[in-house]
């Protein structure tokens, strides 16, 4: 699947600390996504749900070796505090822990211009 | 199917355009009160585009949803005039689960209620169903219109 067509950017790839994982992840927002045609047409934003797809990418890329294979189960929540504009840099910092037999991605993203979103994720492991 | 809202109406009240005007029909609704619409998932998808897993994604089965609720708040009184020429933003959500994924061939079926609406700042719940199967629980989103160009 592909809504956003950049890849994403592991900063620090995922590491174990005292209370659980952390990782940093970044994806280049191009003025060329497709989605910016339609959302909306002159002002060009990009999708709240556009920066949990981005937030649920980088926590692909950045599952620990632990947790096995996940599916999206839930978003528990997801708050967003500022809009995110072709050619920004969305930043994301995303901390994992386990949650009984879920394990839970809280993500902060920001961009240049400061914290964006704050999302929390929630898988289940299906391996 | 007959249609409370159709492509026409849905064009005309929500500033979104493809590839995300994700809201085909409106079946039903209760101005300020509740709605159901519905949206066909396809092969035709621009999403699909380079697909070799053809699992809807997430974040467009909640977007569609949200577009839904979007059309409740802009549709009749007492909200249109209130709203007229303002974006849409989304503020938050919370416990939305996901029960299962959805496919080309499914037709998703929203069904969102008003759960407060506070000024220019809008609540909704509801749910999502396939042939009656719920794939998707929303326990609230929270939506605010603003003259376009404040920002958030």
């Amino acid at each position: 699947m592909s809504l956003v067509m950049a890849d994403v950017r592991v900063l620090r790839p995922v590491a174990e600390d005292g209370s659980g994982w952390d990782a940093e992840a970044a994806i280049d927002i191009d003025p060329a996504e497709p989605v910016f045609a339609g959302h909306y047409p002159g002002f060009p934003i990009f999708p709240g749900v556009c920066v949990v797809d981005s937030v649920h990418r980088g926590a692909l890329a950045t599952t620990p070796e632990q947790a096995g294979v996940l599916t999206l189960a839930a978003v528990d929540s997801a708050r967003f505090v500022g809009a995110v504009y072709p050619g920004d840099v969305l930043r994301m910092r995303l901390r994992w822990r386990r949650d009984g037999p879920d394990w839970l991605c809280g993500t902060k993203a920001s961009t240049e211009s400061g914290e964006v979103a704050s999302v929390r994720l929630r898988y289940r492991n299906v391996s | 199917m007959t249609a409370a809202i159709d492509a026409d109406g849905i064009h005309a009240l929500l500033p979104h355009r493809y590839p995300m005007l994700l809201v085909d029909r409106v079946l039903a609704v209760e101005p300020g009160q509740r709605l159901t619409a519905v949206k066909a998932i396809t092969l035709n998808e621009p999403c699909y585009a380079q697909a070799k897993n053809f699992a809807y994604p997430a974040a467009l089965l909640v977007e569609s949803w949200g577009q839904a609720a979007g059309v409740l708040a802009l549709h009749g009184d007492p909200g249109r005039d209130v709203l007229d020429g303002r974006v849409m933003l989304f503020g938050s959500m919370s416990g939305v689960d996901i029960h299962r994924q959805v496919f080309p061939g499914d037709v998703l079926e929203h069904r969102v209620r008003v759960f407060r609406a506070l000024g220019d700042t809008v609540i909704f719940e509801g749910d999502s169903v396939v042939a009656g199967e719920p794939v998707l629980t929303v326990n609230r989103m929270v939506m605010a219109f603003r003259p376009q160009g404040e920002g958030r």
